[in-house]
């Protein structure tokens, strides 16, 4: 497949970066591992004239242990490196997982955690070759004005497929984001901008530079199921991320966040799990939280395999299982998220 | 924008010119006539054009050339030594782990970036290693049983 023509950059700095994606605006893509990029260069759906390689940054490529006992990931660490570190293992098992999850093995050597976190919203509609896209014209995303997803919608419905950011969201982890003026740090929630046609909040000129995680609690546990036809290198249908921190008395909940991805525009937090907290763990709460994903999960038909009824039941049932998993996880042996 | 690079390709250094949007692929096999590597899906699905960059099992359609200046390249013409077939390319002859041929070159690099890591892999960790390359003939067990036979050998 031919890409379109375009010019390439290596900055030596985050700084030097920033000024070049400033400057030449919405013209210049910033590219990381781009597993996700490259398609949209060859099916033509984003046409940049410049690329600006942050591989060739040195300095966003480590994983560093915080004071608190947290973790500071560079943007640039490949999920592989996630998979294999021996701080993410055991301070956060759930990322090391999430990261083994997503692709295949070459897929997950060249993808990057930052990258993964900032990927585009996938449709059936929007993510195919110019000839198939020619049928239906174009769809909203594509600047048309209509979506072909969900007919007569003003909104693009593209679904945010990437597996990280519901176990990051869950973890309470920021980010750290760096422009031409200098570096912000914000949850890793508020990347998300809840809109299909473009999905990720940052600004032009602005780059995800770190991933912060704070240090596990003891008595805790993060599980993160996904559900997809192959195992092997599918997008998830549904990925369910769970936290849980119990108190000291191993039967009363501290804490619950669950979010979920692959069923909306964004990863989202259910927040309703927040009011279970201080509650005694029954097979009621389980079924309350397991209720409160249902109602918040929209998938719709815009992705090969299962239904979107089936997806959306499926909600339930994954966050029964991960609740399940996590209780034994954290009531086992102190536990680590 | 034509740029020059040097790509180091299976111990040999190759100067070429290539565009910004030409991918490794494309610059092994259009420009090097490395056509061990081969195309299949063309969007990083199949595993075909499998090769080895600083040790790692990348997918060379999904890579673009100018990235990958002074890295090292292992493709599947540098892997057999001196007139003699590596092990896992001995294995897939010796375990009729080849049918069609198309994707042998993808799955014998990963096998090996596999093998690198984990030089006694249980079958489950052959089956992670290699879930990105794809048999259409769907040969996996002669896969499997060849890349096990190599690592007891090694």
């Amino acid at each position: 497949m031919k890409l379109p023509n375009f010019d390439y950059a290596t900055p030596g700095s985050v700084s030097e970066c920033c000024e070049l994606l400033k400057e030449h605006g919405s013209t210049a893509i910033p590219v990381a591992g781009g597993t996700d990029l490259m398609m949209a260069l060859k099916n033509w759906l984003k046409t940049p004239t410049l690329l600006v390689d942050l591989c060739s940054i040195p300095a966003l490529n480590g994983i560093t242990e915080r004071k608190d006992g947290g973790l500071n990931i560079g943007a640039l660490v490949t999920l592989y490196h996630l998979t294999e570190h021996d701080l993410v293992q055991k301070k956060y098992p759930v990322l090391a997982k999430a990261a083994r999850d997503v692709g295949s093995r070459q897929l997950q050597s060249m993808g990057t955690i930052g990258g993964n976190l900032c990927q585009d919203t996938c449709c059936l509609y929007y993510n195919r070759p110019p000839m198939l896209r020619q049928a239906l014209g174009p769809c909203l995303k594509l600047g048309g004005d209509t979506c072909h997803a969900v007919r007569g919608s003003n909104n693009c419905w593209a679904t945010y497929c990437g597996d990280l950011a519901p176990v990051l969201m869950v973890l309470n982890a920021a980010v750290r984001i760096s422009d031409a003026a200098g570096d912000t740090v914000i949850p890793v929630q508020q990347l998300f901008s809840g809109d299909g046609s473009r999905p990720c909040a940052l600004e032009t000129g602005q780059v995800v530079t770190e991933i912060q995680l704070p240090a596990p609690t003891a008595y805790s546990a993060a599980v993160y199921l996904k559900m997809r036809i192959r195992k092997s290198i599918d997008y998830p249908l549904l990925g369910v991320a769970l936290h849980l921190a119990l108190l000291s008395d191993k039967k009363t909940v501290g804490n619950i966040a669950l979010a979920l991805t692959a069923v909306e525009k964004a990863p989202i937090m259910i927040t309703a799990a927040e009011g279970l907290n201080g509650k005694i763990i029954t097979d009621d709460l389980i079924d309350e939280l397991a209720e409160a994903a249902y109602k918040k999960a929209h998938p719709i038909n815009n992705t090969y395999g299962y239904t979107p009824g089936y997806r959306k039941n499926m909600a339930r049932t994954y966050v029964k299982a991960a609740m399940h998993q996590s209780i034994d996880l954290a009531t086992g042996d102190g536990g680590a998220a | 924008m034509k740029i020059p690079i040097t790509l180091k390709i299976n111990g040999e250094v190759h100067d070429v010119v290539v565009e910004p949007n030409q991918t490794l692929l494309d610059v092994l096999r259009e420009e090097l006539a490395l056509t061990g590597s081969k195309k299949g899906c063309d969007s990083g699905v199949c595993g075909a054009c499998t090769v080895i960059v600083d040790g790692k099992p990348v997918l060379g359609c999904m890579t673009l050339a100018v990235r990958c200046q002074d890295r090292e390249i292992l493709t599947i013409e540098g892997l057999s030594q001196n007139g003699r077939l590596h092990p896992l390319q001995q294995a897939a002859i010796d375990h009729n782990a080849v049918q069609c041929g198309f994707c042998t070159p993808g799955w014998i690099l990963s096998a090996k970036a596999l093998l690198e890591n984990t030089p006694r892999p249980t079958r489950e960790d052959i089956r992670q290693g290699i879930a990105g390359n794809i048999c259409r003939c769907t040969g996996y067990k002669k896969i499997e049983e060849a890349i096990m036979a190599a690592a007891d050998k090694k």
